[in-house]
């Protein structure tokens, strides 16, 4: 022990930090196309810009997620290290798992697959590159990989075997290209079932030759016997079995947007309905500049503050104190008539369907963010989304109960499920549609989720006390409120939060806009 | 002989006007979705990394509409029966990964929970068949 001690110290005031050459041991992943030449001659544009989409949307991504490094993209491949070699394999197979999905819709000969080589070495690091025998390796390894396939050497398979869940085959030593000693290789296989099946792959092989030819014989047996008394009885069957295949993969069509339709009924109790002010469409008429845009009603919301947060909710604790400065936000969702205004403008990416004054569905965060962006832009002004802190300070009303009205629930509050008595079918109803909070804001909770500027964090440790967005973090997701016309009464409480995301559309997710004082 | 073709033919007119109503896309009929880890009754201490697995399919980003191609949903502790018409719920037991992701760390209360998986198309809709694993149970120490 002493000894190794000795050795640790010794090592570290030899070599001090920030010495001239910083050496450090590092998984490293190197990854390159298969057939990368072939695919240019194809198609030189469409490939490039294929392969520039993989590495901005799934490669650095995901290198990113798994804390590695990205240390360079060469034309056709990419180098990056990782501080662990369980982390680096399981990047490489997150890359070749989406990338059998990207391709599953192109012929064959257009694929675009990687090679991928994973190491562990001593290396040298630099601002943009690495270099020693352990970046060698890796590319050699990759070298020698099937495309799709992910190759790691005796080194990477030690540190790993009995922590990541996966099916190896040793492909024994294989002698490289300048490496003086041959390199134990294995391959990796997603999951443990697959290296039975590797094993088996040579049994089943026969026992597929062997009922491929049985087939062939029953097939021709029936033939003839159906064919025998009249030939048109194959044929009328085996016309409609063979339909089912286009007939529904045109049925998705009219899904894509939210469902939106006829009239609706008298709902509910009279009462209730004739409370409702409905203020959006006397304002249509009265704006006098006629090529401006129309803006959301907005509602002022004063500052204070107030206590964020509840118990009722892994996600929702610890409840703390957020102080809020005034800012005001519209007082219904976004709709589908405000949302093709900026659709016209093209500045947002799709015209919703559905009735005028339904929210707007189907929209991510990006999507939601085009939109202000838009909005600010033509009306210059500083619209933009709420924070989350905004959000719940403006949905509690200045209360401090489960619900805005109360802690129990009451039916006839909120648009949610089985909380109420419309009809499913006609969902998302048209905003405002149910009573207002005491800060005069409808549809805070219920209706459609609404998305905030911030980014998703499983709690509030650590959150922000002054009401700004928390922005820092993993923003792969953001923070959805409100819940929707599909989410029961838990959802509708002010303090219920849930994330989706960032870019991923989903027909019940909408938002609202907010607006600082200028 | 006549009465046979009869049936076989009404046979495959009903199967042809049940598919017209179902939402989702069809799905190659050996798409195996499975869990990679936990399996099957594990006890597992703490948080854990869930990995999916899917054979003879792709997983893409939801709204691409590749054929044969879809994104993983995870069903915690849902004991509703799957509608084929409807999207597949988005809540705190239906947890969405539209971005493509084939794993994510997951972090339960102590007890038994089931876990089963579900792979949506483009619209977040069920395949049709459903493509959808084996409801598994872990138990959280």
């Amino acid at each position: 022990m002493a000894e190794i001690r000795d050795f640790k110290k010794s090592d570290r005031n030899s070599v001090p930090p920030g010495s001239a050459m910083p050496r450090r041991l590092a998984a490293i992943v190197a990854g390159d196309i298969a057939g990368y030449s072939r695919l240019m001659q194809l198609d030189e544009e469409g490939t490039h810009g294929r392969v520039k989409r993989i590495e901005r949307d799934l490669i650095e991504p995901s290198i990113a997620e798994h804390h590695g490094k990205l240390v360079k993209t060469t034309g056709d491949g990419f180098i990056a290290i990782f501080d662990s070699p369980v982390e680096a394999v399981r990047c490489s197979i997150v890359i070749q798992q989406n990338l059998v999905g990207r391709n599953a819709s192109l012929p064959q000969h257009y694929w675009i697959e990687y090679r991928i080589g994973v190491n562990l070495g001593d290396v040298i690091i630099e601002t943009d590159d690495v270099y020693g025998d352990g970046v060698n390796i890796a590319s050699r390894l990759e070298g020698i990989a099937d495309p799709g396939q992910v190759y790691i050497s005796g080194g990477i398979y030690e540190q790993i075997k009995h922590k990541l869940v996966c099916g190896y085959e040793s492909l024994g030593d294989r002698k490289v290209k300048n490496i003086t000693d041959p390199v134990r290789v294995y391959r990796v296989l997603p999951d443990p079932a697959a290296f039975h099946r590797t094993r088996k792959r040579r049994e089943s092989i026969l026992i597929f030759f062997l009922s491929l030819a049985l087939l062939v014989i029953a097939g021709g047996a029936l033939w003839y016997m159906l064919s025998q008394p009249r030939g048109k009885v194959g044929d009328q069957a085996s016309t409609p079995v063979a339909k089912p295949q286009p007939a529904p993969s045109v049925a998705p069509i009219p899904q894509q947007a939210a469902p939106q339709p006829s009239p609706t009924p008298s709902v509910g109790p009279a009462n209730q309905k004739a409370a409702q002010p409905r203020p959006t469409s006397p304002a249509t008429p009265a704006t006098p500049l006629a090529p401006a845009v129309k803006e959301p009603e907005m509602k002022t919301i004063g500052g204070g503050s107030f206590t964020m947060g509840s118990n009722d909710d892994a996600t929702e604790k610890p409840t703390h104190q957020v102080a809020i400065k005034p800012f005001a936000i519209s007082q219904f969702p976004i709709s589908v008539r405000d949302w093709n205004e900026c659709a016209a403008a093209k500045a947002c990416a799709f015209a919703a369907t559905g009735k005028d004054d339904a929210p707007v569905t189907n929209v991510s965060w990006s999507d939601a963010k085009q939109f202000v962006a838009w909005l600010a832009g033509a009306t210059r002004k500083a619209y933009r989304l709420p924070s989350e802190a905004e959000w719940e300070y403006a949905a509690r009303g200045g209360t401090q109960t489960k619900y805005w009205w109360g802690d129990q629930f009451q039916s006839g509050m909120a648009n949610c499920k089985n909380c109420n008595d419309v009809a499913a079918a006609e969902q998302p109803i048209k905003v405002g549609s149910f009573k207002p909070n005491p800060f005069g804001l409808y549809d805070m909770g219920g209706s459609v989720d609404q998305w905030v500027e911030d980014c998703w964090h499983k709690n509030y440790q650590g959150a922000p006390a002054d009401g700004s967005a928390w922005v820092e973090g993993d923003c792969a997701s953001h923070v959805i409120r409100s819940g929707s016309w599909r989410n029961d009464a838990r959802y509708v409480r002010p303090s219920n939060r849930d994330s989706y995301d960032t870019n991923v559309r989903y027909p019940t997710h909408g938002f609202r806009v907010a607006l600082s004082p200028q | 002989m006549k009465l046979t073709r009869l049936i076989v033919l009404s046979a495959a007119l009903a199967c042809l006007s049940f598919a017209a109503f179902a939402q989702g896309k069809p799905a190659p009929k050996d798409a195996l979705l499975y869990f990679v880890w936990p399996q099957d009754g594990t006890t597992i201490k703490g948080g854990f990394w869930c990995r999916f697995g899917l054979r003879n399919m792709g997983v893409t980003h939801a709204g691409d509409n590749y054929q044969n191609s879809g994104h993983h949903h995870l069903l915690i502790d849902v004991n509703e029966p799957l509608d084929p018409n409807e999207p597949i719920a988005q809540d705190k037991s239906h947890l969405h990964f539209g971005a493509g992701q084939t794993e994510a760390r997951i972090e339960l209360p102590p007890g038994k929970h089931t876990l089963q998986l579900v792979l949506g198309d483009a619209g977040h809709y069920p395949f049709n068949p459903p493509v959808v694993s084996d409801k598994i149970t872990v138990r959280i120490k």
